[in-house]
């Protein structure tokens, strides 16, 4: 119990710290390369005060329970993607012999999330962003599932406790070299930025929240914010060693690893272009999903050599 | 489960997670929008997935909420396409058939409810830190892993090779060939207007350059008039 205990608070501490980091950011990215946006410790405060005290618009006949249920749902996924990260040897909020398919299925939650999120508001400009997302969402998944598979296989299995620590001597970013390049991309479709930023993009005026105000704008944008620490808690531990590292304690530099990993998925988001959804599907499917099945194969002979 | 705490509280998830399951189950058939029926199916079927892992079986239990939330997005989506009901947000009435669904539900109760009384469950309680998971891929699979795992990505890529071989070919023409309208009549000409081979100012408002292109398109339909569809960007450059 104390265990548990202990794992709750520094969940809730890192994604305290984490929203807050990310949307600082954020910020600076946007600052630094369009000038457009504030750059600023208390920036994102200032945002969501703004946003809370708006008052909130109502679409014509729309379906208020799902478009509620997916804004709590994408934040509790994403919070539930930071529990399955151990902390420590034995440190996780939810220990689970399956936690790498156990985020998997967050991973095609958030799919139907951010759909619902679109669909909910009976509007066009968001409903364009749901279907566009799904679309891109779902093939972009594939080559994820077959990293995270690759990931598993040294550690002999699906557990993040176990995968983490089977990379006491090497970590899986040099053992497995094409596998969180990958896992990247999946990170920006999940978080919806940058260059698969199909669901939220400026081109659709906000695509899925263009309709939403207030509160519910709030709880949207800390909630993908959320998502980004969660994702990249998880690439931290399966991909950078998780909690393993030098005299400083565990959790620490399950922070320090996260925090990197989300600094470097916002470069990307700020520094990438969006391709056509046409042209991103060929990608996906004729590119990014046979280089996964060599991250496969390399894993699968790297554990028989 | 020894991890989520005592009896009571595993007990208390499991009445929580069925209640959910069957209160979802039931609105499938009671919402008006496909949308909707096909997500409160997931519901359901993430609440029965829940119940799998309160019962120690981990890997069934996750892996169906995996399975289902990718089925159900794509077979909402899919539902959709073809209902021509636009982004299935038109209220429509989602239950047909009265009388045969009605006895095929009660004879699927009777017969569900009438197995689960005559089985006989076993009852040796496993202890508490047995590898389900390995279990079940030794039971399932047992030597075949690697054959499996093989087959599994081979299919894969057959299956991706086959849509991007097939679906190059459409109805209209080749998909990289540019888009042309269909026919007015089937085999027919492409419907609407031609710009003039060679217009030059391409733009419009300029020096009438929209002239109904009739010779060349009569000359290409006596060639073969079949292949008009997939010549339309010819005409058109």
């Amino acid at each position: 119990m104390m265990t548990f205990a202990l794992a709750f608070a520094i969940l809730i501490l890192v994604l305290a710290l984490g929203i807050w980091f990310a949307a600082v950011l954020d910020g600076v990215f946007s600052r630094q390369l369009s000038g457009h946006g504030t750059a600023g410790l208390l920036a994102p405060f200032h945002a969501s005060a703004v946003y809370l005290t708006q008052q909130r618009l109502r679409t014509e006949a729309p379906d208020q329970l799902n478009w509620f249920l997916s804004i709590a749902g994408y934040l509790s996924v994403a919070a539930i993607g930071l529990a399955v990260v151990p902390f420590g040897p034995d440190l996780a909020v939810i220990g689970l012999d399956t936690s790498v398919v156990f985020w998997g299925a967050c991973e095609s939650l958030i799919v139907v999330l951010v759909f619902l999120h679109g669909w909910s508001p009976n509007a066009p400009l968001s409903l364009i962003g749901a279907y566009r997302y799904v679309a891109i969402g779902l093939p972009i998944m594939l080559p994820s599932m077959f990293v995270l598979i690759a990931v598993a296989i040294p550690a002999q299995s699906l557990d993040l406790r176990d995968i983490v620590a089977s990379q006491e001597s090497v970590w899986n970013v040099i053992r497995q070299p094409l596998g969180l390049p990958l896992f990247l991309l999946l990170g920006l479709s999940l978080t919806l930025r940058g260059p698969f930023d199909y669901a939220d993009s400026d081109d659709l005026a906000g695509g899925t929240s263009a309709e939403d105000s207030g509160a519910n704008r709030a709880g949207w944008q800390v909630a993908r914010l959320a998502m980004l620490v969660g994702f990249s808690a998880v690439a931290s531990t399966a991909f950078l060693g998780g909690y393993l590292g030098p005299v400083l304690p565990g959790f620490v530099w399950v922070i320090i690893k996260t925090l990197v990993v989300m600094a470097i998925v916002i470069g990307l988001s700020h520094l990438l272009v969006r391709l056509p959804v046409a042209r991103m599907l060929g990608l996906i499917w004729k590119i990014l999903l046979p280089i996964s099945f060599l991250d496969l194969l390399w894993a699968g002979l790297v554990a028989l050599a | 489960m020894g991890r989520i705490g005592g009896t009571g509280m595993t007990d208390l998830l499991f009445y929580a997670l069925s209640a959910l399951a069957i209160w979802s189950g039931w609105r499938v058939f009671r919402v008006d929008s496909m949308i909707r029926a096909t997500f409160a199916l997931m519901v359901s079927f993430t609440s029965v997935g829940g119940i799998a892992v309160l019962m120690a079986a981990d890997y069934i239990g996750v892996a169906t909420v995996f399975m289902m939330a990718v089925e159900m997005m794509v077979m909402g989506l899919f539902m959709v396409m073809f209902m021509m009901n636009p982004a299935g947000l038109n209220p429509m009435q989602m239950v047909h058939q009265y009388k045969f669904s009605i006895a095929a539900g009660v004879l699927g109760f009777v017969g569900l409810a009438t197995a689960v009384l005559l089985t006989n469950f076993p009852d040796n309680p496993l202890p508490e830190n047995r590898d389900t998971l390995r279990d079940l891929g030794i039971e399932l699979l047992g030597g075949s892993m690697l054959i499996f795992e093989t087959a599994g990505v081979t299919l894969l890529a057959t299956m991706v090779g086959a849509v991007a071989l097939s679906s190059r070919r459409g109805r209209f023409g080749d998909s990289d060939a540019g888009a042309a309208p269909p026919g007015l009549h089937p085999g027919g000409e492409p419907a609407g207007r031609k710009v003039e081979k060679g217009g030059g100012h391409g733009g419009h408002g300029g020096h009438g350059g929209h002239k109904m292109n009739m010779e060349k398109t009569k000359q290409d339909s006596s060639d073969d008039p079949h292949k008009g569809h997939g010549n339309m960007s010819e005409t058109e450059a």
